[in-house]
């Protein structure tokens, strides 16, 4: 059977031998931007190839959807998915989670003042955040999220409160923020979790002393929650081995895929009975924000032009 | 000795060429023409200020960044050739380099070099970092120009000049120089179209160019048809690029008295002057190349790839796909550039080249537009194995004629009038003269097109990330795999691996160009 998929991991490999080595059925994958293969799909129509689809991020999600690309699928097992993390169709199922977590030099700031992504705004943190630029999907999921749960006035106004604390301008990657923050260029910065999980358990040391001088917030806990993406996979409509496909689908979703991922890939699991592997365990069990992952995806667009508007390249 | 105005186009009197021209040019246009009728298919959306800041930042790093690219090019290229001074010899192919090296890992090397924590204490952002980079990424496009501009110029002329009692100096000046503009000139248009489509380094500075634009528009706010829109500017603005090379390459053309095989007399440089000049080559080679691959070196030593299998079949993959897309764009920007010599035939050229100028994804996304109306026509299916295989082809061939075409056009200028008229004299009929004489003469030149198709499809990333077959990786696909999620430890090691299979064609290249003159068979 045939994946595309719009993630690139080595733990995905390693899921798909797992489940070569369980059922017997080889797995066939191209790796691509999510954007990309969602043209691919289009032009090959009904001819295509693809049996699953996996992809990042809510937006890439719901434009399948929109494209028609997903068929509806469900079974028991499926159905052990918190209803928060899958399509109401069953279209899409999420099978991994990302937290953007707020990091900060230990010692430079308060953590108790940076509890909610609201504090980023305050003044006391003039020339002080680092963050990538807006092109990011995983900003631009973030804004999204607030304009669903506080309207877009609210939104812009956050974003433009944030691009005045910016210490430089957007550029370099989230692990870039994370050493920016370290040395002293900044004192916050906001990047998925797993970045930092990353350079904590590096075979570079000096990856180790960098992760070792930040702490990690993750924001709104005693609020809305933390903003949370998610990977996600569904069947395609076109499927030519749907059988095949919905056994992947359903051991995605399986407790035992999402120990590997968690593992190699340091993504939070979506299955509640998961034993959190020590990188994440230290990191923390956190309380996720409930804003409807479909809802994020409409409103990415709006998201980044209010970036736009806002100043944040 | 007289230096002859060649008439601009030598006409061979044959169909068949203009016929094979054209369509070598229809298959190298059509899926960049796809974006335009796609783009102009539906009325232009919002986002006009967004639109003119990407279009200024592009034209400050075509313009800043290309110009220096074109300054330490010639410069280089200058010093090389016509001068003596210490590491000459070495410096010569040292500093086609670069050339080896993607510039999206240029830019991670001087983001982890000079970011926080780096070795090197200055901060680099948004259009400085990445016109950093892209001088020193693209300059060697006008180097390897403007050193088969130089070495192939004629002595006598250079000597005639000084019999006329010209210093060394106004030799240079008034008949080296503008001996070697239209290759400088057509090496600047290539770099320059390099720097509109790149799209790695960019993104990663943080710098708003027209391409991050289109990326913004397409992948974070999942609007093709913008994106589109964004990228038929790339394509206007390479039209104007190779409209203005035209025009400063001019429509003269030199002949007479090529006496190659005369080795070119270097002006012996003062102590001080060649102190600067092996200073200023190896500062070249170090930023440029050095640097950033021992950078590389020490980031693939920390994590070394655990299984060799999992770096061979990506290795021949690239290889496979390099060999096969260069020599279909050789074939295909060799028609285009007979073609070009005759009356219409610019009109295919310059079809043929903008191309350039487009970011793969872009020319990916023409390609689906005309597979998905093949596929609704009932022509095709599926982009199964074969099929997805051929297209990545042609979207190289698309996507790289210009780099072919651009060298072949040069080399066949160099026919002069008086060939063709002896070959007639002697008898051969045209399709003779065009096989025999023609296309001898520009092979070298073709070579290198091919050579630097061939490197460039080493490192071309988001057209093979997505119409590639199942299961097919290669070292690009790899290193961004790895590299997009910043486990650069583990991208070291196939990065470093393009830059060497990059290696061997490049130091060919400069090797061949040295050999072009003095007893070599140029």
């Amino acid at each position: 059977m045939n994946v595309y998929s719009g993630r690139h991991y080595d733990s995905d490999r390693a899921v798909f031998r797992a489940f070569t080595k369980k059922t017997g059925i080889e797995v066939r994958s191209i790796e691509a931007d999510g954007a990309q293969l969602l043209e691919r799909l289009k032009a090959e129509g009904e001819y295509t190839n693809a049996d699953l689809i996996m992809t990042v991020d809510a937006g890439n999600l719901t434009r399948l959807v929109e494209a028609n690309l997903l068929a509806p699928v469900t079974s028991p097992a499926l159905a052990a998915t918190p209803a928060r993390y899958r399509d109401e169709q069953g279209r899409w199922y999420a099978f991994a989670r990302r937290a953007r977590i707020v990091a900060y030099r230990k010692g430079a700031v308060d953590p108790t003042t940076i509890a909610s992504m609201d504090d980023l705004t305050r003044l006391g943190l003039r020339g002080s955040i680092c963050v990538r630029t807006s092109t990011n999907l995983y900003n631009i999921s973030l804004l999204a999220a607030r304009i669903v749960r506080d309207g877009p006035e609210k939104a812009r106004a956050w974003a433009r409160g944030v691009v005045a604390n910016f210490a430089r301008d957007p550029q370099g990657s989230d692990t870039d923020q994370i050493r920016a923050v370290a040395a002293g260029d900044c004192r916050v910065t906001i990047v998925n979790h797993y970045y930092l999980a990353r350079m904590r358990s590096s075979g570079d040391p000096a990856d180790k002393a960098v992760a070792d001088k930040v702490g990690v917030v993750f924001p709104d806990q005693d609020g809305a929650g933390t903003h949370v993406n998610i990977s996600g996979a569904g069947v395609s409509v076109h499927a030519r081995h749907k059988d095949n496909a919905l056994k992947l689908l359903e051991f995605m979703v399986s407790r035992e895929a999402q120990t590997i991922i968690a593992e190699l890939n340091d993504e939070y699991p979506v299955a509640p009975d998961v034993t959190l592997p020590a990188a994440l365990a230290e990191l923390g069990a956190f309380k996720a924000e409930d804003v409807p992952f479909a809802a994020i995806g409409a409103r990415q667009a709006e998201a980044q032009r209010l970036y736009e508007e806002a100043g944040w390249r | 000795m007289a230096l002859t105005a060649l008439a601009p186009a030598a006409r061979l009197g044959l169909a068949w060429p203009r016929i094979a021209g054209a369509l070598a040019a229809i298959v190298c246009a059509t899926p960049v023409f796809a974006v335009l009728a796609q783009a102009f298919a539906a009325a232009p959306s919002g986002a006009q200020d967004m639109m003119w800041r990407a279009i200024a930042g592009t034209l400050r790093l075509v313009t800043i960044a290309g110009g220096a690219a074109t300054l330490l090019g010639a410069t280089a290229a200058w010093l090389v050739t016509l001068c003596e001074f210490p590491g000459r010899r070495t410096f010569e192919w040292l500093l086609v380099l670069p050339l080896s090296a993607p510039v999206y890992v240029l830019s991670y090397a001087y983001g982890a070099l000079t970011g926080p924590g780096g070795p090197i204490p200055i901060r680099m952002g948004g259009l400085t970092g990445a016109g950093f980079v892209y001088a020193l990424g693209f300059y060697p496009y006008i180097y390897l120009a403007a050193r088969a501009a130089f070495v192939s110029q004629s002595v006598c002329a250079l000597e005639a000049a000084r019999s006329l009692g010209a210093s060394p100096w106004q030799a240079f000046v008034r008949v080296a120089a503008p001996l070697a503009w239209p290759g400088v000139a057509a090496g600047a248009a290539l770099a320059g179209m390099e720097i509109a489509a790149e799209y790695g380094a960019a993104a990663y500075f943080g710098a708003e160019t027209v391409t991050t634009g289109v990326f913004r528009a397409w992948f974070a706010r999942g609007e093709p048809q913008l994106a589109l829109q964004l990228a038929s500017w790339l394509l206007i603005g390479a039209l104007v690029l190779l409209a203005l090379e035209r025009f400063a390459r001019g429509r003269r053309g030199f002949a007479g008295g090529s006496a190659r095989w005369r080795p070119l007399p270097r002006a012996r440089l003062a102590p001080a002057a060649a102190v600067a000049a092996t200073l200023f080559c190896a500062g070249l080679a170090t930023f440029g190349a050095l640097l950033p691959l021992a950078w590389l070196v020490r980031l693939a030593t920390f994590r070394p790839p655990n299984e060799l299998s999992g770096i061979a079949a990506p290795l021949f993959n690239t290889l496979l796909l390099a060999s096969a897309g260069a020599s279909l764009t050789l074939v295909l920007a060799t028609a285009v550039a007979v073609a070009a010599r005759h009356p219409g035939g610019r009109i295919g050229a310059l079809a043929a080249s903008i191309g350039y100028a487009a970011p793969g994804a872009v020319t990916a996304l023409g390609a689906f537009t005309l597979f998905g109306a093949a596929r609704e026509a009932g022509w095709i299916g599926g982009l199964s194995g074969p099929l997805s295989f051929a297209a990545l082809l042609w979207v190289y061939a698309s996507r790289f004629a210009a780099a072919g075409a651009q060298p072949i056009e040069a080399g066949l200028s160099r026919v002069t009038r008086s060939m063709g008229e002896a070959a007639r004299t002697l008898g051969a009929p045209p399709s003779r003269q065009l096989f025999a004489v023609e296309l001898p003469i520009a092979a070298p030149a073709a070579i290198a097109g091919a050579l630097i198709v061939f490197v460039d499809i080493l490192k071309e990333l988001p057209a093979t990330l997505v119409l590639r077959p199942f299961d097919f990786e290669t070292l690009a696909t790899r290193a961004h795999a790895y590299a997009a999620d910043d486990r650069l430890t583990q991208a070291a090691a196939p990065a470093l691996l393009i830059t060497l299979a990059g290696l061997a064609p490049v130091i060919l290249l400069s090797r061949r160009l040295s050999r072009a003159r003095a007893g070599g068979r140029g």
